[in-house]
């Protein structure tokens, strides 16, 4: 065919122009429907047309059209494609370039009612990946030179697609690899995270063995508690990655019920500020706030969040805000702290992700905020952090709310049938 | 009197760890949390050992064992992680004497102290004021001192023993098992792997041509030897 072409379609200038942009325009976007509106802009004086209907397959089989132009005369059959499947299914399994006649019932010798299609197959070797179709209404019939215009705007397409195809590939792929990445370095980091607490286990237990020294009480009880203290830690970085793995699979289920959430954060605020000496918090929330959660679960998301801003924000004050309207439940957890540089905001709660310049000096698994945010969204809510550097950080939590009653037990207490 | 012993990592349970065991078997401990405090500690306080971790933020251990080197010949115990074998390796390129892996015993510990200690202590059987010319290169046996062209190089205590070993039997090849437990002790008969980098480390700092070694040659599958040489000879 391309040899044809050369022998026998010689272009005008004007044309010219046209293939030029037609082909700028693909090399150009990776946007299958603005390329295709530039070729339609460029190709209908040369060709004349007036709809141009792109199909690809469905998933598992027939086709679909995934664009459609209308122009001229069949703007007043505007969103009616159906008039390109008969050809476009043709021209799909015949693989070859198909032309058919449509004339209107009653009317098939009135050459306006009459109705000219050319379908195209897109191809990429051998694979067919779709066809284009150009509907004419009212004659005359597409001639040969303008068939082998309409084949080169359809090499055009299949070129464009298979762009589209290659970068949306390349994109998976590179989603892919960070994936990979991300879990590697979480090998590596929770390998760490496993590997102190037991070697301080390991190496203060050997040391209150060692039958060539006496320890003094006071030395003694210190390394005891040190072994206390890392068994603790080891365990909850156990049930972390417990967690983690179940949320992931989504077989962890909440006990969804009514509970105070004021009376569950003063509880929080409390015992955080026992277990952290440094730690300063500011509760403004009034009486009675009831939502929606589990309330186990709503209290690790709140410990992980004060220990963050013990870990990342050390020293300085926060504040958790809760405002109430009759639907939602909004809780902020504000710290003043050294903020979180903007590039890492988007990535916060990702799965093992932990901010590079923090991680390297402070223990974590990246998981923390992970569990948060599916524990959050377990309960058909959300959570959002904003962050400016040396400023401080916002986590801001929305919960479906009961509405404020007081019938509602005090959390820890059977909850209401 | 005491050995000094430099801890340095920046997690300070470990450094208690430590410090409680080397102080109940009479050594004297000073602690660095982190590279620099611990190159000051080196180059003030002048330490009989270092034991130092790999994992450490700004300055790491490998960092800070190189600088050290280039200043010391204190002997350095890098502390590292089970699994990262190739930590060892580059911890003995950069000039350490020795490792131990977390999670280690007490006794572990004092075990490998102990060993690296008695490793870097002088030779008692050197005649004074001995001093063994090898072409460029002179020793200072007494001193425990190395020249090349009459330019003083710094050997870690390992490097040293190693080549005063080889000094001790010139002329004779010295099998590789016999260097490490010699140099290492008994238990590191086998670790073929820390003799090749020390020995390379060595050779980069003594050797003019490290494919054709003058001083320290390679005798394939038996070990290595410092060949005689006749007076007056150079390389």
């Amino acid at each position: 065919m391309t040899d044809e072409i050369n022998e026998s379609v010689v272009l005008k200038p004007e044309d010219l122009r046209a293939v030029y942009a037609i082909g700028l325009a693909i090399a150009q976007t990776e946007n299958i429907d603005s390329a295709l509106d530039l070729i339609v802009q460029h190709t209908r004086h040369m060709l004349i047309f007036d709809n141009m209907v792109l199909y690809l397959p469905k998933d598992h089989n027939g086709l679909d059209p995934s664009y459609a132009r209308v122009i001229g005369r069949g703007k007043c059959a505007e969103g009616n494609i159906e008039w390109g499947e008969v050809i476009a299914s043709q021209t799909y399994q015949a693989k070859q370039t198909s032309l058919r006649q449509e004339k209107l019932e009653g009317w098939e010798n009135n050459r306006l009612f009459w109705r000219d299609f050319l379908g195209l197959p897109i191809r990429a070797g051998e694979e067919v990946l779709g066809v284009l179709v150009f509907g004419r209404f009212g004659g005359p019939p597409y001639t040969p030179d303008q068939v082998r215009l309409a084949e080169f705007i359809a090499a055009q397409t299949a070129q464009l697609i298979e762009n589209h195809q290659l970068v949306e590939r390349v994109s998976k792929l590179e989603a892919e690899r960070w994936l990979r990445r991300m879990q590697d370095e979480f090998i590596t980091t929770i390998s760490h995270e496993l590997r102190t607490p037991i070697g301080f286990i390991k190496g203060y237990a050997t040391t209150l063995l060692r039958d060539d020294t006496k320890w003094d009480d006071e030395s003694r009880r210190e390394f005891l508690t040190i072994i206390d203290e890392e068994a603790d830690r080891l365990h909850e970085l156990i049930d972390d990655l417990l967690d983690s793995a179940r949320l992931k699979a989504g077989t962890m289920f909440m006990q969804l019920q009514p509970i105070r959430i004021d009376q569950i954060l003063r509880e929080i605020v409390v015992r955080s500020t026992n277990r952290y000496s440094s730690l300063a918090v500011q509760l403004n929330a009034e009486h009675g706030v009831t939502v929606m959660a589990d309330p186990l679960r709503i209290t690790q998301v709140f410990d992980n969040l004060l220990s963050n801003a013990v870990k990342y924000a050390p020293g300085a004050p926060v504040k958790i805000n809760v405002k109430n309207s009759s639907e939602i439940c909004t809780i902020i957890v504000e710290d003043q702290g050294p903020g979180i540089s903007e590039n890492h905001l988007p990535h916060l709660f990702e799965r093992f992700y932990r901010v590079p310049e923090t991680s390297v000096s402070n223990h974590g698994t990246g998981l923390g905020l992970f569990i948060c945010q599916q524990i959050i969204h377990e309960h058909g809510g959300d959570i959002s952090v904003c962050s400016e550097e040396s400023k401080g950080t916002v986590f801001t939590i929305n919960l479906p709310c009961q509405g404020s009653t007081k019938d509602i037990p005090p959390a820890g207490e059977e909850p209401i049938a | 009197m005491s050995k000094k012993i430099l801890i340095v990592d920046d997690e300070p349970r470990y450094v208690r760890l430590m410090e409680a065991n080397l102080i109940s078997d009479n050594y004297q401990v000073l602690k660095a949390y982190n590279g620099e405090q611990a190159l000051e500690i080196v180059s003030n306080e002048n330490p009989d050992l270092v034991l130092l971790d790999i994992m450490m933020p700004i300055l790491d251990g490998f960092i800070v064992c190189e600088r050290i080197r280039k200043f010391s010949t204190v002997p350095i115990i890098m502390v590292t992680v089970k699994g990262e074998e190739q930590d060892r390796v580059r911890g003995l390129d950069m000039g350490a004497d020795d490792y131990i892996v977390k999670p280690f015993s007490a006794t572990e510990l004092l075990a490998r102290v102990r060993a690296v200690l008695r490793r870097a202590a002088k030779p008692t059987n050197i005649p004074a004021q001995s001093v063994f010319h090898h072409g460029t290169m002179d020793i200072d046996l007494a001193k425990a001192e190395v020249f090349l062209n009459g330019k003083m190089v710094y050997l870690s205590a390992t490097e040293y023993r190693i080549l005063l070993q080889l000094v001790q039997n010139v002329g004779s090849v010295i099998p590789s098992e016999q260097l490490l437990s010699d140099v290492w002790g008994e238990e590191y008969k086998k670790d073929k792997e820390i003799l090749w980098v020390s020995i390379s480390r060595l050779r980069q700092k003594l050797e003019k041509d490290q494919n054709n070694p003058q001083h320290i040659v390679t005798r394939s599958g038996v070990g290595y030897i410092m060949p005689e040489m006749r007076e007056g000879q150079t390389n």
